[in-house]
């Protein structure tokens, strides 16, 4: 049994030859070749995950080493992987959801230039982010984070010959960094309190720990930097608005299913810290649902059909990284599993309208393509349900453990937990109605532009069916998460062995009933809401509303890409340009002028030469007269 | 007895004027009566020194003034093979000015 | 001291002019004049011989030399002047160490022995004790000096000669080919 588990190590290596394939070969395949190649191997991968999955389901956690990866002094790290639940159920997501992304993707890069190219990153990323699940130590796990780093900013600038896009993964890549320095810095601090990087040995050291110290909380936060700049939380969610520059497809698998739940990963993982700091917790909740809460208000006022999308990634991860942070690592994950499902719907179905439009980005022209595209809209109906928290969908689950951690979490409860409890339901009402405009502006109601309506067409099937099979995962994978009072709760028993244990205050089976209902109303407010201002009211309240601070500040994104241009890009650029003009200016000039000094001096002493006998006698006078006085020197002074 | 000094001044003016003379002086010929100025100065230099040092042994005096004998031959020999180069030089040109030489690049 | 005093102001005034005086004549004859002031003072240093010699070789021969040359090469007008720098700076030059030389042999002095002293030790510079010193103690000096003149000789003699002119060349009659007549008379019938 354990060998098989073991198996699955090949995943990323499978994943990995199919990138060298595709990256050394890909130019001369022919026709779809390099997304077969590249989905093949994510099939494979999905295969051992699911062995691996079944494995873990018998018999437990099962280790695997292959060597010495680090080994210095008393640092001894060594090449191996760990397979638990925690692990395999993010293996399965990443390559189950991956294979769907990698076929929708032969549909939707049909006839790019860098059809082989794109595959190749693709499949590099899925083997970066296996790594990073997969490993037991966290150097390991760094490399992996680096790695899906370095391919989200290869696919975000995937289109590189426009500036706008390059410049896009520049940024993506460089606030990323600021997040790598925190897991870098945590990293040390863990080695320094802990003697060791295993992951494990820390969760089980933490709770010896003394509770609450100030190292583990330092710990922890720096931890919460890395996670922000990978999840897109506040301060560092600048990047992935931005980083709708790359393909469609791209955005589904990294930044909504996959690589921005590295940060809830992390944290989930671990667990042990988190759970013996609590103030450092506490920050990880205040920061996740403030960043919800900013995310949802921004997601209105956009345009973009991509860009609500990603600002509403921002909003959920803000969910996700809530309820790690409350010390529901189960919730989390929960949500993670069935965002996965539903933001990669609403994101491919998006890039289905795109791919329709040639390219139409902006939702104020498009409207009523349902009635064109039926499939499509009728899978993003079912996303933006799922969504908004319509109940006996999988959102409504996941949303729903969320917001009862919040209110339950018992460390939390020093912190403001209720607020907490009160800014995240605003969050979801909220979330209804941003999801609600966006398909109501896309799919329904009369075409605002009849060009783009005529251009409309369904996608081929190798587009469509992805689309089809994520919806049926968006409807029935809550299910495996069901309120623990009602109904055994699947995910929750399963991901018990891993979780470090927090207290969560009981509630009577009143209050939970009264929780999932405040629920159903929350998200039929917002629903209603939306419903009421753009299908009852149609344009002229949306447009009033449309002009109120609270909507220009939403469409600005509260001004903060302008304050960091401002505090940070700046500076630099003004540094850049002194560092340059000094180059340029200073030791350019000063080269050139130690070369112009030759000349210089070689036509001074050409003066010496002018022919004339007097002038050498002269200088011959000169020289005895200098001699003269050097002898008398020295005669004197001897 | 006149100092030795003032005689050694004395010389020590004669070979400067020797010296402006040999720089100002344009005309070839004129470069070289400058010349045996100076050497003129040098001779009576040494002479004046001799006797200064006869005072430690006669056969000082007697070296300084075989010196200033051989010191003269030399300069009658070089007036001689330089009068020589002159007329080779500018028996062939309108004027003997020397800055026409001025081919001569070091 | 009188004697010296009149024969400096001779001295230097005979210098002033050789490189003063605009007429290549009238500057070697000043010169001349200077070698007779210096024989003088010669005199009165005790160099009796030394005087005489002065007076035989330069003023007799080598200032000749230099009066043949000059109305030889008819040393004419000079043209305008080049290197405007030079003479100001050559008398700036030569005042400066003129003042030095004079500052040093004045200022930093050596403890000299006294007149009497030098009087009784001197013996009078006169012509057979200069020879004793030339031919016994300067021997090899005084030889190379007599090669020196000897190449002086020469080396002038060489400078002057005129260059022969160049012989016209005849071709020798044992380099004439030989030609045979009857192939000549047989080119001519073939006309």
């Amino acid at each position: 049994m354990n060998d098989l588990v073991q198996l699955a190590s090949l995943a990323p290596l499978l994943a990995l030859a199919g990138a060298i394939i595709n990256g050394l070969f890909g130019r001369s395949l022919r026709g779809n070749a390099p997304g077969v190649i590249a989905s093949l191997a994510v099939a494979a991968g999905f295969v051992l995950s699911l062995i691996a999955f079944l494995g873990v389901r018998a018999g437990g956690a099962v280790r695997v080493r292959f060597g010495d990866f680090l080994v210095a002094g008393d640092l001894n790290i060594g090449l191996g992987f760990h397979f638990d639940q925690l692990s395999v159920l993010m293996m399965l997501i990443i390559t189950g959801v991956g294979l769907l992304i990698h076929i929708y993707s032969i549909g939707y890069m049909q006839g790019d230039d860098g059809f082989s190219r794109y595959f190749a990153q693709l499949n590099l990323f899925v083997a970066a982010m296996l790594v990073l699940v997969m490993a037991d130590s966290f150097p390991l796990m760094f490399v992996g984070w680096e790695g899906v780093g370095v391919c989200s900013f290869l696919l975000i600038g995937f289109w590189y010959k426009d500036l706008k896009n390059a410049s896009a993964g520049r940024k993506a890549f460089i606030v990323n960094r600021v997040g790598d320095f925190g897991f870098l810095l945590a990293m040390f601090l863990t080695f320094k309190a802990f003697g060791t990087l295993d992951i494990q040995a820390v969760n089980a050291a933490a709770p010896s720990f003394a509770y609450g110290a100030a190292i583990l909380t330092g710990i922890g936060l720096l931890y919460l930097l890395a996670a922000a700049g990978k999840s897109a939380q506040l301060p560092l969610h600048t990047w992935l608005p931005d980083a709708m520059a790359g393909p469609t497809p791209v955005s589904a698998l990294i930044h909504a299913a996959t690589m921005v739940t590295a940060g809830v990963y992390l944290i989930a993982r671990t667990g042990g810290i988190f759970a013996n700091a609590p103030s450092a917790a506490a920050t990880v909740v205040w920061v996740a649902v403030l960043t919800a809460l900013m995310a949802a208000i921004v997601a209105i006022g956009q345009t973009d059909i991509k860009k609500i999308l990603a600002w509403s990634t921002i909003s959920q991860v803000g969910f996700m990284v809530a309820a790690v942070g409350a010390g529901a690592y189960w919730a989390g994950i929960f949500h993670v599993l069935t965002h996965a499902f539903f933001k990669a719907l609403l994101f491919l179905g998006a890039g289905s309208v795109i791919h329709a439009l040639g390219g139409e980005q902006d939702v104020r022209k498009m409207g009523g393509l349902g009635r064109k595209m039926r499939v499509t809209g009728t899978t993003s109906l079912i996303a933006t349900l799922a969504i908004a928290g319509v109940p006996f969908l999988s959102g409504y689950f996941s949303k729903d453990a969320i917001l009862g951690a919040l209110l339950t979490s018992s460390p939390l409860g020093n912190y403001g937990g209720q607020i907490l409890f009160a800014l995240l339901m605003v969050t979801a009402g909220i979330t209804a109605f941003y999801m609600f405009r966006w398909y109501y502006l896309v799919f329904a109601g009369e075409p605002r532009s009849s060009a783009e309506y005529e251009r409309a067409h369904e996608s081929p099937a190798v587009m469509t069916v992805p689309l089809g099979i994520l919806a049926v995962g968006s409807v029935l994978i809550g299910y495996v998460g069901l309120p623990a009072f009602l109904a055994p709760n699947a995910i929750q028993e399963w991901l018990a062995p891993v979780m470090a244990h927090v207290d969560f205050d009981h509630l009577n089976t009143s209050a939970e009933w009264m929780l999932l209902l405040g629920s159903v109303l929350v998200a039929a407010v917002g629903l209603g809401l939306g419903y009421w201002v753009y299908v009852i009211g149609s344009g002229e309240l949306a447009k009033r509303i449309g002009n109120t601070p609270l909507a220009n500040a939403s469409r600005g994104a509260f001004g903060i890409d302008r304050l960091y241009r401002g505090l940070f890009t700046e500076p630099g650029e003004g540094l850049a340009e002194g560092v340059a003009s000094l180059d340029r200016d200073v030791v350019d000039r000063g080269l050139t002028g130690v070369s112009g000094a030759v000349p210089l001096l070689g036509r001074l002493l050409v003066l010496l030469q002018s022919g004339y006998v007097r002038a050498y006698a002269f200088a011959m006078v000169l020289g005895v007269l200098a001699l003269a006085v050097v002898a008398a020197l020295i005669g004197v002074l001897a | 007895m006149v100092q030795t000094e003032y005689y050694v001044a004395l010389s020590a003016i004669l070979f400067a004027l020797g010296g402006i003379g040999v720089l100002t002086r344009r005309s070839a010929i004129m470069l070289f009566l400058s010349i045996e100025l100076m050497l003129n100065a040098a001779n009576l230099a040494i002479i004046a020194y001799a006797r200064q040092w006869s005072a430690v042994g006669a056969q000082h005096a007697l070296d300084g003034q075989a010196a200033a004998f051989i010191v003269l031959a030399i300069a009658a020999a070089e007036v001689a093979v330089g009068l020589g180069i002159l007329v080779a030089i500018f028996r062939n040109r309108v004027s003997t000015d020397v800055d026409e030489l001025s081919e001569v690049r070091l | 001291m009188v004697a010296f005093i009149i024969l400096a102001v001779l001295l230097v005034t005979a210098g002033v002019g050789v490189i003063t005086l605009r007429q290549p004549v009238h500057a070697a004859l000043s010169l001349v004049a200077g070698i007779l002031a210096l024989a003088a003072i010669y005199v009165t240093l005790e160099a009796h011989f030394l005087a005489a010699i002065q007076v035989i070789v330069y003023a007799g021969a080598v200032m000749v030399l230099f009066l043949f040359v000059i109305m030889l090469l008819n040393v004419g007008r000079t043209r305008a002047a080049s290197l405007k720098w030079l003479k100001p700076a050559a008398w700036v030059t030569g005042a400066l160490s003129l003042a030095a030389v004079v500052t040093v042999v004045f200022v930093v002095q050596q403890p000299l022995p006294e007149f009497a002293v030098i009087d009784a030790a001197l013996r009078g510079g006169n012509a057979d004790a200069v020879g004793d010193a030339l031919f016994t103690d300067h021997l090899l000096s005084f030889h190379l000096v007599g090669v020196l003149l000897l190449v002086g000789i020469v080396g002038a003699v060489a400078l002057v000669q005129q260059t022969v002119p160049a012989r016209r060349t005849r071709q020798g009659v044992a380099q004439q080919e030989p030609q045979d007549a009857p192939e000549l008379v047989a080119a001519g019938e073939g006309n």
